[in-house]
């Protein structure tokens, strides 16, 4: 088993310390690399804690969208993509709605590993 | 950089054969381009240059520097607030780089800074109207134009050529983008016909643009400047990307669509199409997520170990988000 506190409770700690303690007192022309330090912490931080299920919902919005497909991962967002190239995904077409929920769910699920704040103020 | 050599050069190139450089000082410096300023002095006379040059790393790509520079050269002859282009010297034995030298300008570009004031650049509207001015300006530039032959034949229609080289982009990734090709189809099935071409800028951002507190003083970075379509400045400049948390000031972070378009309109005599500058603002925020990822995928190939560029990876999902959205309104 291993130790408590874990890795994205550390994270969390000392970006604590670094935004707060030590950015303070920094010189202005290494604060912009300090912040970006909280910020690579942040997004690790994140996505230790992004759950399975999260993931998992993202997934299976996908194969709602696309039935179920041996490879959960880049293979169905490949073949996505191409549908979408090719105008099978356009306006007035029976899967479109679908699909733009679709999209719109595995943004989401991405954005709140690495960028949250562009989810802020939306449903 | 032998200073010596360099003075030897500055005293050919400017005439002044007494010419001494009294201050050298890096202004900016990064992995591509280093930006020097010098103060150089001859009798009688005393003036503030900027000398830009091409990092040690990146030495075979000389022509960026010479392009750049002819760059300059016509958009000032246009009239453009750009620093006035004094010299070039392509010799790699005065500082063992190209580089050209420019006058020095004065004023700030940081972002964060700029849209948070309320009065640098003569105001936020004065400042948006001039903005509008400035980019119809640089599009009275239009093709042939010999010093710029670099940039080769204009696209016969700019929109379908962004749409094409975009999917080029993408297929060259390892990972695939829906979000990206959602965009782009809707920018396909929606493409305006095509207009005259002229010289855009390619990157007239909050960020590029050097402001004092009483007015824009230059413009700046030149190297994405292409033959295109006027309106893709116009929503380059308006894509929320650009705007540094300001979402409210949608020109930019800095202030409002009816003073930049009634600059530009003021400017141009051309009546700008609020439709065009939507579908252009859409494809600026799939550029830059392109660009993005480009950028991320020279820290994952190993090519360059910087935190920045590996952040700016971590910006697509947003990108793509604001794609979604964008493409959500146009359809409502």
């Amino acid at each position: 088993m291993l130790e408590k506190p874990g890795a994205a409770e550390l994270l969390a700690n000392a970006r604590d310390v670094l935004l707060q303690e030590l950015l303070p007192n920094l010189p202005e022309p290494m604060r912009f690399q300090a912040r970006m330090i909280a910020n690579a912490m942040g997004i690790a931080e994140r996505e230790l804690g992004a759950s399975q299920a999260k993931a998992g919902s993202a997934r299976a919005a996908l194969e709602v969208a696309m039935g179920p497909g041996p490879d959960g991962g880049d293979g169905r967002l490949r073949e996505l993509a191409k549908e979408i190239r090719t105008g099978q995904q356009d306006p007035g077409t029976v899967d479109h709605a679908v699909t733009a929920r679709l999209l719109r769910e595995y943004t989401r699920f991405r954005c709140s590993v690495s960028a949250p704040r562009s989810l802020l103020g939306r449903g | 950089m032998d200073e010596a050599l360099l003075t030897d050069w500055l005293r050919q190139a400017s005439g002044h054969a007494a010419l001494t450089i009294r201050a050298r000082e890096l202004l900016t410096g990064g992995a591509i381009q280093q930006n020097w300023a010098l103060q150089v002095a001859w009798p009688g006379g005393q003036e503030d240059w900027v000398l830009r040059t091409d990092s040690a790393a990146v030495l075979a790509v000389s022509l960026p520097r010479r392009a750049e520079f002819a760059l300059l050269q016509v958009a000032y002859a246009a009239g453009v607030t750009v620093p006035e282009p004094l010299f070039l010297c392509d010799d790699l034995s005065v500082t063992g780089a190209p580089f050209f030298v420019m006058r020095r300008v004065a004023g700030i570009t940081a972002g964060h800074r700029l849209v948070k004031s309320d009065s640098l650049g003569g105001g936020r509207a004065a400042l948006v109207r001039r903005l509008g001015q400035e980019l119809a300006r640089i599009h009275t530039i239009r093709p042939p134009q010999p010093k710029l032959g670099f940039l080769g034949v204009p696209p016969v229609d700019a929109c379908l050529a962004f749409i094409a080289n975009s999917r080029a982009a993408l297929d060259r990734q390892r990972a695939p983008r829906p979000v990206l090709e959602w965009g782009l189809r809707h920018l396909e099935l929606n493409a305006p016909e095509p207009l005259p071409p002229v010289l855009c800028h390619n990157d007239f951002r909050t960020g590029n643009l050097m402001v004092t507190e009483q007015a824009l003083t230059a413009v700046l970075d030149w190297e994405f400047a292409a033959w295109g379509e006027p309106h893709a400045d116009l929503g380059w400049l308006c894509a929320p990307c650009w705007r540094f948390g300001n979402h409210l000031r949608e020109v930019g972070g800095i202030g409002d669509r009816a003073d930049l378009y009634a600059g530009y309109e003021a400017g141009s005599g051309q009546v700008v199409d609020p439709e065009r500058v939507r579908w252009w603002e859409l494809a600026a925020t799939i550029r830059w997520a392109l660009i993005a990822i480009d950028q991320a995928e020279r820290f994952l190939s190993g090519t360059e170990c910087s935190l920045e560029l590996a952040l700016t990876g971590h910006l697509v999902p947003g990108l793509e988000w604001n794609i979604l959205d964008m493409v959500e309104a146009a359809h409502a």
